[in-house]
Order: structure tokens, then sequence, then C-alpha cells
């Protein structure tokens, strides 16, 4: 009861599923509990900083907390190794609880070098726990989950910090030294907290999670290094390698807007009562805005445009804000517009997004990348952004010199920031298009296309050849040495043919295949090594066909032959025709081919279609076209076509879109375009399919995939296709309905078989339409791992679809495909049912 | 050529009596059946060459269409039984490159359970 009414409480903000609430609320907690003391004691120190030491100084904080940072992180990967995280974790906030209070008493002693200490602390305050919380995060959920639920989370950080940053400003005038005390009271109250969310990872992992859950956990172990490796791991690492980039681009460009918004303020605001609470208000009220960004915006953000977008707003906003302290850096509120805008969006899309960004990464790279970036680069990139400020504002543009005031100064780095950002952009675009193909590497390929395997595994047409010179032999010697020229033509003669071959009929005890080798079984195949060689048989037989009177003796025979209707010369029928086919193309007796394709006998048309294939005459295509409807001769007459290859593309569409033809018939001429796969063939076909003629939907769709999957290249008409997907996935939603309305009456707990049927083969088209112009590996990676994968998988497929997809199309699709009850499916359905008309 | 079908724990196994050839066929074709039952969302099929002597290119033909047809749907189909004369005919044309062969149909029905 009690977890409904949380789920129904949490469902108002955020879209949480069953199992999820406890968890969730635990971490939003978690978070705030870290944010609110950090937001009262960040307007400590930069009140304490910018009065005791002025902003002039701030530089030297950015890089001692640089340098720091870098000892600090070689310390606490050492301390990582030697204690479990839950431990490290509860240690790390005690200490931090502890030092609070130390700073406190320290500062009463007026102690010259304590805002620039209490500066390093702070910052390293953050960086700890807020790792340590993205870690957690990044190992209880996967990216479809940390999708829908990090604003929740931030939000908590974010609401802690809006409450830290009144809570300063209001107690900031009157009474500023207790502000520490409570910070660090509310520091011991999440360590209770942090028990409780591994006492859930403990207890509630679902069964079937338990050994991914301890893989995890193993994992977590196996990957406590040190700094170097940390280091060795993301330089290794080209997707690592390119969010460090950005990290550190992220870092510098923040460390220029804090140090022109802090000079501007401390200029304008000159007390340090009124810095403390100007500070604890402006920190505050920077978080309202991030605050309802996350809970209302973030989620949807990252939903509606993607990470690609979603990543390039962050610098495009600041941008914009750099123009403005550029052009007028005397305005205050432009200081305070650029230091809102960078906050702002930091904490909230951006965090997100750079948590998103390292999901995919398996959990041992993740951990040590995040010790490396999270924890030591970001601190170095501030680090580097100050040295830059430094050369800037003391060399490049000297104190002494009475030309430049600090607008001038705030003008150039602005300057400065404007190209970092730029690159900071091209970085951003590279991340996500990495990421797309990460998220690809956690996706298996469960299967391989058939049609492909055998292509690639053997030579069909000479299989074929094998098994039929073996028929033959029992049927005439006449055709079994038209088959045996034949395989010789080919070079396809091997001594292993040769014996295998020879190999009588009714021999049954062969134990193996060396075994029949040696068997010395030769007698019924021709000793043609003895005879002729077999470049001067082939030579030949070629010359002799080429004879004009040989011509005209066979001719007078293949006349014979054909007028005779009875069973009788079937066997010479079939000789003839095959015999046709040794001919050269310009024979005048390849006209006698037609007669013999219309054969009634499928034994006589086999062999003239595989002499139309290998002559390729215009005239004998008709007669092939029209083999394809009988299930004996079609494989046959289809390979026959395929070989003519694209200049029979144009008769074969006139066949296709022949209303009058059997639609049987128009199926298989679809069937033959897919294997001619050249660009005409993909257009005629989808123009057939833009005939909205439903029975040869399937088909049509079929050969497009299997054009698409052999030539990815090949490009199929768009807008054919995406109004063909939209309809698809309407049918989807309208068997899916039905069928829940049909369940709910007769109350059966199981969809029916037939619809299940039905809702699996709409799927599939559905994913080989949408391959049909999106990326065909990847759509077709994600169906197969959607179809018979784990919950995991089928969160990555969905994640794949998400950065490969169009919003209007994951917009109705995703309701499909998404881990949803079927109740919620049919929910969601039935309201997209209705828009449907509006949306094509 | 008759085909008879039977299921054992969703693995659909035909019972194929005869030879392929492509003058042998009556109603159906192999490739046919394999597309009914596909269709009807079974995915793993078996065909049983217990008593195939042997076959022609068209039956080469319907069993590699069947299994095209069956791997696109991600599904499996395996022989069982075959006799060792079309076994080396298979080998040296290199149809075992690509089919599955099991001497004994448990052994085959195994080997699905084992994919799975």
């Amino acid at each position: 009861m009690a977890k409904n009414l949380l789920n129904r409480v949490l469902s108002r903000f955020v879209e949480i599923k069953p199992g999820e609430e406890v968890i969730a609320s635990l971490l939003f907690l978690y978070l705030f509990l870290i944010m609110f003391p950090y937001y009262i004691i960040k307007p400590y120190r930069d009140a304490k900083y910018l009065i005791e030491l002025t902003s002039a100084r701030l530089p030297y904080a950015y890089l001692l907390t640089a340098l720091f940072m870098g000892f600090f992180v070689h310390f606490y990967t050492k301390l990582q190794v030697r204690i479990q995280r839950r431990v490290l974790i509860i240690s790390s906030v005690t200490f931090f609880a502890l030092t609070c209070l130390l700073s406190r008493w320290l500062f009463n002693l007026d102690l010259s070098w304590m805002p620039l200490a209490f500066w390093v602390w702070a910052n390293t305050f953050v960086v700890v726990l807020i790792t340590q919380f993205w870690i957690l995060v990044n190992d209880i959920f996967n990216p479809r989950e940390v999708k829908r639920l990090i604003g929740f989370f931030g939000s908590g950080g974010l609401f802690g910090g809006i409450l830290g940053g009144l809570l300063t400003g209001l107690l900031g005038r009157d009474m500023p030294d207790i502000v520490l005390i409570i910070a660090s009271g509310l520091l011991v109250l999440s360590i209770f907290v942090v028990n409780h969310i591994f006492i859930w990872q403990r207890k509630k992992s679902p069964p079937d999670d338990k050994v991914d859950h301890k893989h995890r956990e193993r994992g977590a172990e196996q990957v406590k290094v040190g700094f170097i490796d940390c280091f060795n791991t993301v330089r290794k690492n080209y997707y690592l390698k390119l969010l460090a980039g950005v990290v550190t681009l992220t870092f510098i460009v923040s460390t220029f807007i804090d140090w022109q918004s802090k000079t501007v303020i401390d200029i304008k605001i000159e007390r340090m009562d009124e810095k403390l609470e100007f500070f604890g208000f402006f920190h505050a009220a920077l978080l309202v805005i991030p605050f309802f960004i996350s809970i209302f915006m973030s989620s949807n953000i990252l939903k509606r445009y993607g990470i690609r977008v979603t990543l390039l707003l962050f610098p495009l906003v600041l941008l914009l804000c750099i123009f403005g302290i550029g052009y007028r850096p005397e305005i205050f509120v432009f200081a305070l517009a650029i230091k809102a805008g960078d906050k702002s969006l930091s904490f909230s899309i951006n965090q997100y997004v750079r948590e998103l960004l390292y999901i995919p990464i398996s959990p041992e790279l993740k951990y040590k990348a995040k010790v490396f970036i999270d924890m030591f680069l970001n601190r170095f990139a501030k680090g580097v952004g100050a040295l830059i400020l430094l050369f800037l504002v003391y060399i490049f543009l000297p104190p002494e010199n009475w030309q430049w005031d600090w607008r001038d100064k705030v003008q150039l780095v602005s300057i400065i920031a404007v190209i970092f950002i730029g690159a900071w952009l091209l970085l951003n675009l590279k991340v996500s298009k990495e990421y797309t193909n990460i998220v690809k590497q956690k996706l298996d390929v469960k299967w391989d296309r058939g049609d492909r395997l055998v292509a690639e595994k053997m030579d069909v047409d000479y299989t074929k050849l094998v098994f039929d010179t073996i028929e033959s032999r029992e049927r005439s010697s006449v055709l079994y040495a038209m088959h045996l020229y034949d395989l010789i033509k080919q070079d396809k003669l091997t001594p292993e043919v040769r014996k295998l071959i020879s190999y009588k009929a009714d021999e049954r005890r062969v134990a193996s295949l060396g075994g029949l080798f040696e068997s010395g079984e030769t007698t019924l195949i021709p000793e043609t090594d003895d005879m002729l060689g077999e470049e001067v048989l082939e030579k030949e037989v070629q010359e002799i066909m080429s004879l004009d009177v040989y011509q005209e003796v066979m001719k007078g025979y293949i006349d014979k032959v054909l007028v005779d209707k009875t069973n009788e010369t079937k066997t010479s029928k079939m000789e003839v025709a095959k015999a046709i086919g040794l001919m050269e193309s310009d024979s005048p007796l390849a006209q006698k081919l037609e007669e013999l394709l219309e054969d009634e006998s499928p034994e006589v048309s086999k062999y003239a279609i595989e002499s139309a294939a290998r002559l390729k005459r215009r005239e004998l295509v008709p007669g092939l076209i029209y083999k394809l409807d009988n299930p004996l001769t079609r494989e046959d007459a289809s390979a026959a076509l395929e070989k003519y290859g694209e200049r029979i593309v144009g008769t074969l569409s006139d066949y296709l879109g022949d209303y009058d033809e059997d639609v049987g018939l128009r199926k298989e001429v679809a069937s033959v375009l897919a294997r001619i796969p050249i660009q005409d063939s993909a257009d005629l076909l989808a123009w057939e399919l833009a005939e909205e003629n439903e029975d040869m939907d399937n088909e049509l769709i079929d050969a497009l995939d299997r054009i698409r999957s052999g030539q990815p290249d090949i490009q199929v008409q768009a807008e054919i296709i995406k109004t063909k997907i939209f309809k698809e996935i309407k049918r989807y939603y309208q068997i899916l309905i039905n069928s829940y309305e049909t369940k709910s009456e007769v109350k059966r707990p199981e969809m029916s078989g037939k619809l299940s049927e039905d809702l699996a083969a709409s799927m599939m088209n559905i994913f080989k339409l949408l391959g049909l112009i999106y990326p065909h590996e990847d759509i077709f990676r994600a169906y197969q791992n959607i179809r018979t994968a784990t919950k995991d998988s089928i969160d990555y497929a969905v994640e794949l679809l998400d950065n490969i997809l169009p919003k209007d199309i994951r917009d109705v699709i995703f309701p499909l495909i998404e881990d949803l009850s079927l109740e919620e499916r049919v929910k969601k359905c039935r309201v997209l049912f209705k828009a449907f008309p509006k949306m094509q | 050529m008759e085909i008879n079908t039977r299921e054992k724990t969703d693995i659909v196994i035909f019972d194929i009596e005869g030879e392929i050839r492509r003058s042998d066929v009556t109603d159906f074709t192999l490739h046919q059946l394999v597309k009914d039952q596909l269709d009807a969302g079974k995915r793993n099929i078996l065909l049983n060459f217990q008593n195939v002597d042997f076959i022609d290119s068209f039956g080469v033909g319907e069993i590699l269409a069947s299994y095209i047809s069956t791997h696109n749907l991600g599904g499996k189909l395996k022989i069982a039984k075959i006799s060792k004369k079309l076994y080396l005919v298979f080998q040296v044309t290199m149809l075992t490159k690509v089919l599955e062969i099991f001497d004994e149909e448990e052994v085959a029905l195994d080997s699905f359970n084992k994919d799975q």
C-alpha cells in the first residue's frame, strides 16, 4: 500500500516504474543531503575569499585546487583499493562533516591562509561526494532508466542547493558562523541514507539480476586501481579521450565565466556580510532555474532531442551569455546572467548528459574513467583555465599598465572563451557520434541473414551441378557427359568430385569420405585425362558446336524431339535443353529454348531455364518469369533471371506493376528484383509499395530489406517509406488494442496465438521499413535484441534507436518496444492511435 | 516423396520419406511447409532424413531456401539421420559448412535447447 502511494506521488513528477520508488527516493534524498550543505559552504567560501584575498587572486585558488586534486586523487585511488565502496563513501562523508566543523574553528583564529585552504577543501568536498553519488547511480541503473530518472535525482540535489543557499542568505548577515555547523549536521544525516542505499542494493536486486549484480560488484572490486591506471584507461580509449576533452573544455570555460562574474560582483558588492548574503541568495536563485529544468524539462529535453542536441545546448547558451558580458562588462545583469547560465545548465542538463555518456561503458572502465575525469581532470582543467587567466590578466594585460581596466580584461577573456566554446562544440558532436557506436557495441548480433551466410560459405551453382551430375548418371549417359563437361569447364572436377560422382548409386556402406576415395570405384567416369586435356576438350566441344553443319543437323534432331509430345522423349528433351546451353548465345538453336521452357515436365523446364540463364537472350525472359509461378521451377527461374542482371529490371517492373497478372507471380517478381540489388530495383519496389496494394506489402518490404541488407548505400525513397512506417505502426496499434479488448471480454490472461503472430509480423515489417531509410545494420541489431534479449539489451536497443531515429518516429514506436506492462502499452497506443491522423 | 510433421518441445520435425526430387513433388514443396510453420510462429525446424535416399538439385534448393527463410527470422533449421552417401555429397559440396547435421534425432533436439 505504502509503495503504491509512493509510486502515485512520485509518478506525478517522474516516469517511475514499480520497484523503483524506494531506491529513487533514497538517491533523491542522498543528493539533497550533499547539495544542501555544499550550498551553505559555497557562499561562505566565495565571500571569505573575495573579502580577504580579492577576485584578483582567484586564479591562484583555481590553480591550487587543480594541483591539490592531482595529489588527492592519487591518494584517493590508493585508498579505494583497500576500502569497500560502502565504507569509502561513509568515511568520506564523515571526514567532510568533521572537517567542516574544524574549518569553523580555524576561521575564528583569523589565519591568513584559511580562505585559500577552505576554497580547496570545499572543491574537494563537492568533487568527491558528487563523483561517488554518480558512480552509485551508474551501478544501479542502465541508460534508459537513468534517462527517465536523472531529472528526479538531480532535482533532489538542486532542491537541497536552493535550501542551502536560502538558509545562508538568511543567516549570513546576522549569524554567519552558525552555517558551517548546520552543514556538518546535514552531512551526518546523509550517512544514514547512504547506508540504506547499500542495504537496498543488497536485498532488493531482482532474482534474475543477481548474477549481473554480483558481476557489477565484483567488477567494482576489481577496478580498484591506482591513479596511473585510471589515467592510462582514459588515454587508451578513444571515447574516453573525447569525454575527457569535453570535460576539460567545459571546466576551462567555466573558470573563465566564474572569474568574469566574480570580478564584476567583487567590484559591485564590497562588504563581507553583504557578500555572504548576496552569494547565499544568488546561489539559491541560481539553482531554482536548474531545479525546474531538472524536474520538469531535462528528461523531456533528453527524450525529445536526444543526446546530440542536448549536448550542444549548454555551450550555445554560454556563447550567447559571453557575447553579452563581452559587449558590456559593466552591466551587472550580464555578470549574473552568465553565471546563472553556467550554473543552471551545468547542474542540470549538462550534468545529466555527461552521466548518460558514461553509462554504456563497461563498469570497469567507467569506474576508472570517472575517478580520473570527474575527480581529477575537471579540477585540472580549472587549473589550466587559471593559468590562461593568469597569463591574460597579469602577463598579456599587466595590471601596472594604466590603459587596461577590469572591463578590458573581462572582454579579452570573453574572446578567448569563444574560441574554447567553438572547440567544445566540435568535441561534443564527436562524442555524441561515438556514444552511438558504444551503445551499438553493447548489442550482440543474434543472427546473421541466412542468404548472406549461404552466399559466403558455399557456391550454390556448383553444389547443384554436383547433385545434377550424380542424378544424371542414372538417367542418361549423354546428360552425364554434359554435366562432366560443365564441371571441367568450370574447373570444378576436382579429385574429390571425381571420386564422388563415380561412386555407385546403391552403395550405402562407405564409412568415410576417405574410405570412399580409397575404394577405387572409378569405372563410371570417363578417363578424360587419358583421352584429352581439359582445355583441349573444352575447345573441341566449342568448335564442334559452332560448326554450321552441326547446327543444321541438330536442328533436325531437336525439331523431331520437340514434335513428339509423349513422355518417352523427356530425357531427350532434357539433353537438348542442356546442350543448347553449351552453345554460343547467337546460335539459331537457342530459339528452341522458348518451347522447351514451356514443356510440361519441370525437369525439362529446369534444363531449359539453366540454358536460358547461360545464353541470356532477351526473348526468353517472359518465359522465365512465368516459370516463377511454379514451385518446382521457381528457384531455378529466379536464379536464371538474377543472372540476366540489371538489363531486365525494366521488364521485371512491367510485371510487378501489372495488376492483371497473378499476385503470386508479382510477389515472385519482387523477390527476383531483390536478387538484383541496384538503385533501379529499389526505386521500382518502393514505387510499387506506394501503390497501397496491401496484398503485396510483405513481399515488397522483404525485397527492399534484402537489397538494403546487402547494399546499404542504396537509398530508398524516404517519403514513401515513412508513410508506410506510420501505417504499419498504426496497424500494430490496432491489432494490439483489438487483442487486448478481446482478451478483456473473455477474461483470458494471454493473447491468442494468431494475434501474437500478427503482432510479431507487423513488428518485423516496421523494423524492415526502418532499416530502409535509417542505418540498416543498426536497426537490424536493435530488432534482434528487442526480440530475443534481456531487459538490459532491450534498453540498449531502445537507446540506440533513440540516437538514430527522428522524434516523430520515436514517439510512435517507443511505446511498442519499451519495457511496459500490457495495460500501459495499450493505454499509450490508444492515445497515439487517436492522434495518428494529425501525425501523418 | 512424403512429408509428415510432428512437434517436440517447440521443435517442428519433418519426417521425409522418399527422394526430394523435382519429379517426386506432389502437393506441397518442403520450403512451403517450412514457411507455413514459420508463419505460425515456429522457429526451430528439424528435417529427419532417415528415409531419404537421395535428393537432386531441386532438393538442395528446397533445403537452402528453407534454411534461409528460417534463419532470416532468427530461427534454426537442422538435419538429422542423413545417409552416409548423402552426407559425403553434402561435404564435397560444402553444404555441411552451412547446415548443421546430426547422426541422431535426440542429439539434434538437444542442440536446439543449447542454442536457446
